[in-house]
Formats: structure tokens, C-alpha cells, sequence
């Protein structure tokens, strides 16, 4: 096996957590928090596999005759049992969030949102507690590209963008009449907008509100899942099995759905009954014939007013609704309507769904927040999108602005800038240099980071990354192993 | 046989004889021979016959002219130098010239070791076509000795005569004049310093400040999406431990990634070295300071690439 080399910047690992090993088997009873490979997990590799071969021409039961690859005539055989459908992805797809070899840091404190506005807290890293890593993982807010794999337990920088997004979450928590954050993150690649957003996932949950999570906007529109037509209606199509597996995980991700009833009457196409709780619903719509119908109604339960005093089950907490890679909902899709011609992706219920309630079109009854952050690895050409930030930036920064004007003469998106009107947006720049101090802090207590952090080192790292790049400040400091 | 003639040569002779005159012997050292017991000769006059074919009565009536008696029968045209005897007499008229403005000014004022003002003299081919003379290496090197040991004089005192023999070995164009204009620091607190690696060239921009790069107006991690790119372009700063004590602002252009990264790395140091001269050593120990003079190699005829040769044929 050899050594992977970052071609982009040309790393080794050093070190041998970072090293993978590709299994050949998979074992799908692993436990979600386990950090062995599902080969490994399986306990199906016989010792006579672990040892090297040395004579290979005999065939056994189990594999076939090896042929030598000297000669072009004969091609190589493939020797073993080969993957099972969704393994690799569930393999691409897999999350590690704890790191054995790297050390506990002593005294790190929870990231608890009711403590967030002590000044104390800023600039310091807080852990991510259990009941919050759960239902995390469950809505894909971990990302496979992100560190999480390198400490030992889940933590994450609180700094000034998290202590503001904090002061919302208690202003629509705090509010009677349901207020409604809506934002959008845009900033270079590694700012940290992904992990921005996994903390205000992380702040809604540990207050108890309801979280629905597009964890990548590619998905949807990269033409990958179903599509149908809605009934009577040439314009919208809804995502049958999208939508299905966003019901299955809602209720395992919030566990609050249990004690919820619906409030209403609903037409669904299968007859469910009155007293049935909005979990049991979710449940129901795992069904991609039916699922868009009961998504339907789910949604409006929660968006309809919370009754307190009524009954039990009617409480309707806040919905905090993320979604991550705007810019593909913001050109055209992969799918294709009758005549051929590309869909655009507002033209997809999920997509417009989501819009609408980002525009503020559709407000939420019981306040929330719609966050929708951009990515700069994974981007769509979107120059509609690109110009909006620029243009509602300009706007909210002074009223005299020089506010940027779209080239008549040049074709745009008209219905993604139409989208963006008077949606707020939020560039997410660098860390300052006392919170790069604090992040470099817990790299060194976590023995991922062997030099001391001294105002020069950090001085240093901060330059390097560009001003304080979280991602880049992690790519150099913990990733590469000079 | 007493002819008239027979017994003006044996005149002659007696009288050559006598009016030899004995030189003194040469000295030791011809390098610091004194030249002035040598003159030229007087110029020959060819409207009187020789002074040996005259009768003693015509001659003696030349002196009540008050004319001096020539006597051309006895003439010898000396050589304006004694140089003439050798080889290369222009080569030694002007060694032992050197040699003579050496001793001479010997006592005057040198500048120290290494701070002479550094001049391209004359190669000897140059030399040698100039006197069209077969002058030898080791020759034109103790002539080259000569010269810049009345270098070393010190300017302000240098006299006219050594100034005139020394230009006369100078080259027509004198490369060591094309000095770089010196880097400084302008009232802003701004330094400006170019750069140049492979087809790539780079100003920069280097002002105290907090830390930050902006190259052609984005980000240092904008334009470099590798960490091994970012750190070079700063490197200079890096290694000397100021990356948190000065803002870069970079203007690059040509080339690729690398290109333009190592020419940001040349202009930074040459920047910096403005601000703090005291750091070049450290510097040129981090390798920022020399330019590198590789360019891409041209394509040759009858090969693929620049050196890649098409596969070989037996036939």
C-alpha cells in the first residue's frame, strides 16, 4: 500500500491516523460512533488472508485462479468479493469524529447557546455535547472534508460570528411574535460557513427546535434522485426518494416530533389516524409514492401557530432550515422536463420550498431562522448569485454605496436575483488573531500541534492562511506535518 | 694608396673611436629604470653632406657659422626609446611608465582592502590588437598589477598623470558603472522592489504593518491555493521571523503558480533588505536573495524537445 500524496500541496501523512485503509468487505451493523474500518469491524478477514502470499497459483473456495498479469493476452482477474451497492459511498460518505491518539483537553467547556454571550467564551473552543452530536450526525451537518477526525471529541471555535448567530437564536427564541432570521453566508473557501452553520444546528437543537437540514444543495439538482411532475402543474416537480429519506431522518434527528400531534385535517392519499404524532407521520412518508403529500403536511403542522393552552402535542417549537451550496439552486438543474431542455432548479418543489421561506414569501408562524450558506469548493456558475451577494452587500453596508449594476446587454438568471432580493447577506471573513490564538491553543493542548504557541507562531499562521482562513489555518497547523 | 678617401675612413675610424661616448652600466631592476638620461637624436639634416666626407677647412668654416659640425659619416639615429630593442616596445614603454608613476606616488594615500573603485580594464587581446604587439599573458598581468596598484589611490588625491595613464587601459564601456538604483524607504514608509523568476516578474509593495498579503488585490490563499506557494512568496519574511511585522502588497504577472510565487520571494527580500540591510546575510542563507537565472531551455533542431532526441534507428 502506498502513500497517499495531497496533489494540491503536495503533503504526505505523517502521521498514521491520517493514513486509510481501502476495505474489501462491509459490515453494515457498525456502530455509528465505532472509528474501526467496517473490514476490520466485519471479523470476516482469516489469518491466511493477513499473510502475505507468497505461492498463488492454487485455487481455494474462495477465490479464483491468480493470473499472471505479465502477459497482455490475459487480463487480470478481479480477486475477492467485490463491494456491495452503497458501500463505497457509504465509505466516501463516512464521518469520524474522534481521534484515540490525540489527547483530551482538560477543562474544555460545552458549547452551551445560553452561555455563549460571556465574553469568556469568545475565542475559546467548546466540545459539542452527545445529545446535540447525535442528531448531528443524523442531519449530515458533519462533513467528511472537516477535521473532526483529528481530535478527540467533537469541538468547535467560538468566535465572533458564533456569539452573533447566538444572540439570534435568543432573540427568536425569546420572541412571542415569531420572528424569522433569514441569512445567507457567503465568504472564501475554508472561512468557515459549514462548520457556522453546524453550530447554529447545534445551538437549535440543544434549545429544542426543530432542524431540517439540506447538507449539500448539489444533491437535489444534480439529477442523481427521482423526479415527477406534480400533478397538473407543467412547472413544479417534486424529488420523490429525496424527499423520502428528508423524512426519514426529521424524526430520528428530533426526537421532539413524538410529542407533537397535528393540529388539522390533512388530505393524504392514505388514511392515517387523528391522534397520530408527527414522528409516526415522518414514518409514514418513507414511501416515495407518498412522500411529498406527507411532507406537505408535516411542514404545515410545524409552520402552523404553536396552541399552547389547546392540548397537549400542540406546542410548536421554532424550525431553524439550513441548506448548504446555494449556488446550485441557483442556475440550472441536471433534469431535463418533457421537451428536453434543462430544468431550472427553482422549478423543483424542494428548491422553491426552501426559497420561498428564505425570501421571506412564506414566514414561519412560530419564528426560526433560514440560513443558506454558498461553498467555494463546490460551486455552480451562478453569476446571478454572485452579482446578488455583491449587489445586497453594497446595499446594507451604507446607503450612498457604490451599488454594482448588472450589464444590460449581458443575459442573467432574472428568477435566482428575483430570489435574492432583500434577502440579508453575510460575508464570513478570517479569524481575528486572539481567536486564532485560541483555535492553535486547543490544536497544541490536543497534542495535534507540537510547537508553542507563541504571538510570532501565531502571527505567522495568520498571515499564511490568508488572514486567518479557519480551514487553512487547520490545513497548515494540524494537516501538514513539517 | 694614400688616397684621399682611404685616409678620410681611417679618419673615421680614430674619430669614431673617440667620440664614443660610454654609457653607464644598466642598473639591477629594469623596472624602475630612470628614462631620463635617454633623449632623442638631433634631427638629421640632409641639405649638408656627411660631417666625414667634409675637408677639415669646410668643417671648420661650419663652426664659424656657428652651425654644429655634423658628422654624418659617424651618424647613428638612436631610437627614441630603448624599448625599440625588444619585442613589444610599446608594451614596455608603458610597463616601465607604470612602474616609474608607481614609485613615484607611492607615498600618497591608498584606499583600504576590497574598496577600490572596481574597474573593467583592458583584455589582452583587446591590448595586443590596439598595439599590434606579441605580448604575453604574464606580461599584460604585471602591467594589469601595475594598474590597479594606482587604483588604490585615493581619488581625491589622485594626480593628473596617473588619471591620464590609467584611462588609457580602460575599457570603452565599463559595466561596473550600471549600478542598481538603490532600494529605500519613501516618506510613506513604503518600500518598492521587483522581482523576476523564470518568465514571471513581481512588484511588491512592503509597508510595516499587521500581517497582511494581498496579491494583485485578493488574498494570499485567493491566489496561491498551495500552502508551499503562500509560504514562499513570504518567505523572506517567514524566515526572519516578520511575518506579523509588515503588509505585502504584490503586483504580479507572467509565468504560472511557482513562477510568480519565487519572483514575489526575490521582490519581498530585496523590499525588506531596504527597510532592515542588516538582515541580507540571513537572507542569502534562506536563499531570497540571488536571482535565479534559469529560463526554459529552446527547442534544437533535430530534436524533440530541448534535449529529447527522436527514437533511436538502427538504420
Amino acid at each position: 500500500m502506498s502513500l497517499q500524496i495531497c496533489l494540491r500541496c503536495l503533503s504526505r501523512p505523517s502521521a498514521p491516523s491520517q493514513i486509510r485503509l481501502v476495505p474489501t468487505t462491509t459490515n453494515k451493523q457498525t456502530a455509528a460512533f465505532t472509528t474501526s474500518t467496517p473490514h476490520a469491524a466485519a471479523g470476516r478477514i482469516q489469518v491466511s488472508q493477513m499473510k502475505p502470499k507468497r505461492t498463488g497459483n492454487k485455487p481455494t473456495a474462495t477465490r479464483p485462479v491468480r493470473v499472471k498479469r505479465l502477459s497482455p493476452k490475459n487480463v487480470p482477474q478481479r480477486t475477492g468479493r467485490p463491494p456491495a451497492p452503497g458501500e463505497r459511498k457509504a465509505l466516501r460518505k463516512r464521518v469520524v469524529l474522534s481521534n484515540t491518539n490525540a489527547l483530551e483537553v482538560q477543562g474544555m467547556p460545552d458549547l452551551n447557546p445560553w452561555q455563549l454571550f460571556d465574553k469568556s467564551m469568545h475565542g475559546s473552543v467548546a466540545g459539542l455535547p452527545d445529545d446535540v452530536v447525535d442528531p448531528l450526525r443524523v442531519v449530515e451537518a458533519f462533513k467528511p472534508t472537516q477535521g473532526w477526525s483529528l481530535f478527540r471529541r467533537p469541538a468547535t471555535l467560538v468566535r465572533s460570528e458564533t456569539v452573533e448567530m447566538a444572540s439570534w437564536v435568543q432573540e427568536v427564541h425569546n420572541s412571542q411574535e415569531g420572528k424569522t432570521v433569514r441569512k445567507v453566508l457567503f465568504g472564501e473557501r475554508g472561512s468557515g460557513k459549514s462548520v457556522l452553520l453546524l453550530q447554529a444546528m447545534a445551538m437549535a437543537f440543544s434549545k429544542g427546535w426543530v432542524v431540517v437540514n439540506f447538507p449539500e444543495a448539489k444533491d437535489l439538482t444534480i439529477g442523481h434522485t427521482s423526479y415527477v411532475p406534480l400533478y397538473r402543474n407543467n412547472q413544479l416537480y417534486i424529488q420523490p426518494h429525496y424527499t423520502a429519506s428528508l423524512l426519514a431522518a426529521l424524526p430520528k434527528a428530533n426526537p421532539i416530533l413524538a410529542d407533537l400531534r397535528p393540529s388539522r385535517e390533512h388530505n393524504l392519499p392514505i388514511s392515517v389516524p387523528p391522534n397520530i404524532s408527527l414522528a409516526r407521520l415522518c414514518d409514514l412518508g418513507k414511501d416515495p409514492e407518498i412522500a411529498w403529500p406527507i411532507f406537505q403536511a408535516v411542514w404545515s403542522e410545524l409552520t402552523a401557530p404553536s396552541q399552547p393552552d389547546e392540548g397537549e402535542g400542540l406546542v410548536r417549537p421554532p424550525v431553524l432550515m439550513a441548506l448548504d451550496g446555494l449556488h446550485h439552486i441557483m442556475c440550472e438543474s441536471e433534469y431535463l422536463d418533457r421537451d428536453g431542455k434543462h430544468l431550472h432548479a427553482h422549478n423543483l418543489a424542494l428548491v422553491q420550498h426552501f426559497l420561498s421561506h428564505l425570501s421571506g414569501a412564506s414566514p414561519l408562524a412560530n419564528g426560526g431562522m433560514i440560513i443558506a450558506a454558498t461553498s467555494g469548493s463546490n460551486k455552480a456558475a451562478s453569476p446571478a448569485l454572485d452579482f446578488a451577494l455583491r449587489r445586497n452587500e453594497a446595499l446594507a453596508s451604507s446607503p450612498g454605496a457604490d451599488i454594482p449594476a448588472w450589464d444590460p446587454y449581458r443575459k442573467i438568471d432574472t428568477r435566482s436575483l428575483k430570489a435574492m432580493d432583500g434577502v440579508e447577506v453575510w460575508r464570513i471573513e478570517g479569524l481575528s488573531k486572539e481567536e486564532a490564538r485560541g483555535i492553535m491553543e486547543y490544536y497544541a493542548k490536543s497534542g495535534m500541534m507540537r510547537q508553542t504557541v507563541s504571538d510570532t507562531l501565531v502571527g505567522e499562521r495568520w498571515t499564511l492562511s490568508g488572514g486567518g482562513i479557519v480551514g487553512e489555518l487547520e490545513r497548515g497547523s494540524v494537516r501538514m506535518r513539517i | 694608396m694614400d688616397s684621399p678617401l682611404l685616409r678620410r675612413c681611417a679618419r673615421a675610424v680614430t674619430t669614431t673611436h673617440k667620440h664614443i661616448r660610454r654609457r653607464a652600466a644598466p642598473q639591477q631592476c629594469r623596472f624602475y629604470a630612470d628614462q631620463s638620461d635617454f633623449r632623442a637624436a638631433a634631427p638629421i639634416r640632409f641639405d649638408q653632406p656627411r660631417a666625414e666626407l667634409l675637408d677639415n677647412d669646410e668643417r671648420s668654416r661650419g663652426r664659424k657659422n656657428e652651425k654644429p659640425e655634423i658628422d654624418l659619416y659617424s651618424l647613428r639615429i638612436v631610437p627614441a626609446s630603448p624599448s625599440y630593442f625588444t619585442a613589444t616596445p610599446q608594451y614596455t614603454d608603458d610597463l616601465l611608465h607604470l612602474s616609474t608613476l608607481v614609485r613615484r606616488h607611492k607615498l600618497l594615500p591608498h584606499l583600504p582592502q576590497g574598496e577600490a573603485p572596481r574597474i573593467a580594464w583592458k583584455t589582452i587581446d583587446q591590448y595586443k590588437t590596439e598595439k599590434a604587439e606579441p605580448v604575453k599573458m604574464k606580461g599584460y598581468n604585471a602591467l594589469l598589477k601595475l594598474l590597479k596598484e594606482l587604483n588604490y589611490i585615493h581619488p581625491s588625491l589622485m594626480p593628473e598623470e596617473v588619471k591620464a595613464a590609467l584611462e588609457t587601459f580602460k575599457r570603452d564601456v565599463q559595466p561596473y558603472l550600471n549600478v542598481p538604483k538603490p532600494i529605500t524607504v519613501d516618506a510613506y514608509g513604503v518600500s518598492i522592489a521587483v522581482g523576476r523568476r523564470k518568465s514571471s516578474s513581481a512588484k511588491v509593495y512592503l509597508v510595516e504593518g499587521t500581517g497582511e498579503a494581498l496579491i494583485n488585490g485578493r488574498p494570499l490563499t485567493d491566489y496561491f491555493g498551495r500552502l508551499h506557494d503562500r509560504e514562499s512568496a513570504v518567505w523572506a519574511l517567514k524566515c526572519t521571523q516578520r511575518l506579523d511585522k509588515y503588509n505585502v502588497w504584490a503586483l504580479a504577472k507572467g509565468g504560472g503558480t511557482t513562477g510568480q510565487a519565487e519572483a514575489i520571494t526575490l521582490a519581498c527580500a530585496k523590499a525588506l533588505l531596504a527597510h532592515e540591510p542588516d538582515l541580507k546575510p540571513a537572507l542569502r542563507r534562506a536563499g531570497c536573495v540571488t536571482r535565479n537565472p534559469k529560463r526554459v531551455e529552446r527547442k534544437k533542431p533535430g530534436k524533440l524537445k530541448a534535449r529529447k532526441m527522436p527514437a533511436w534507428v538502427k538504420r
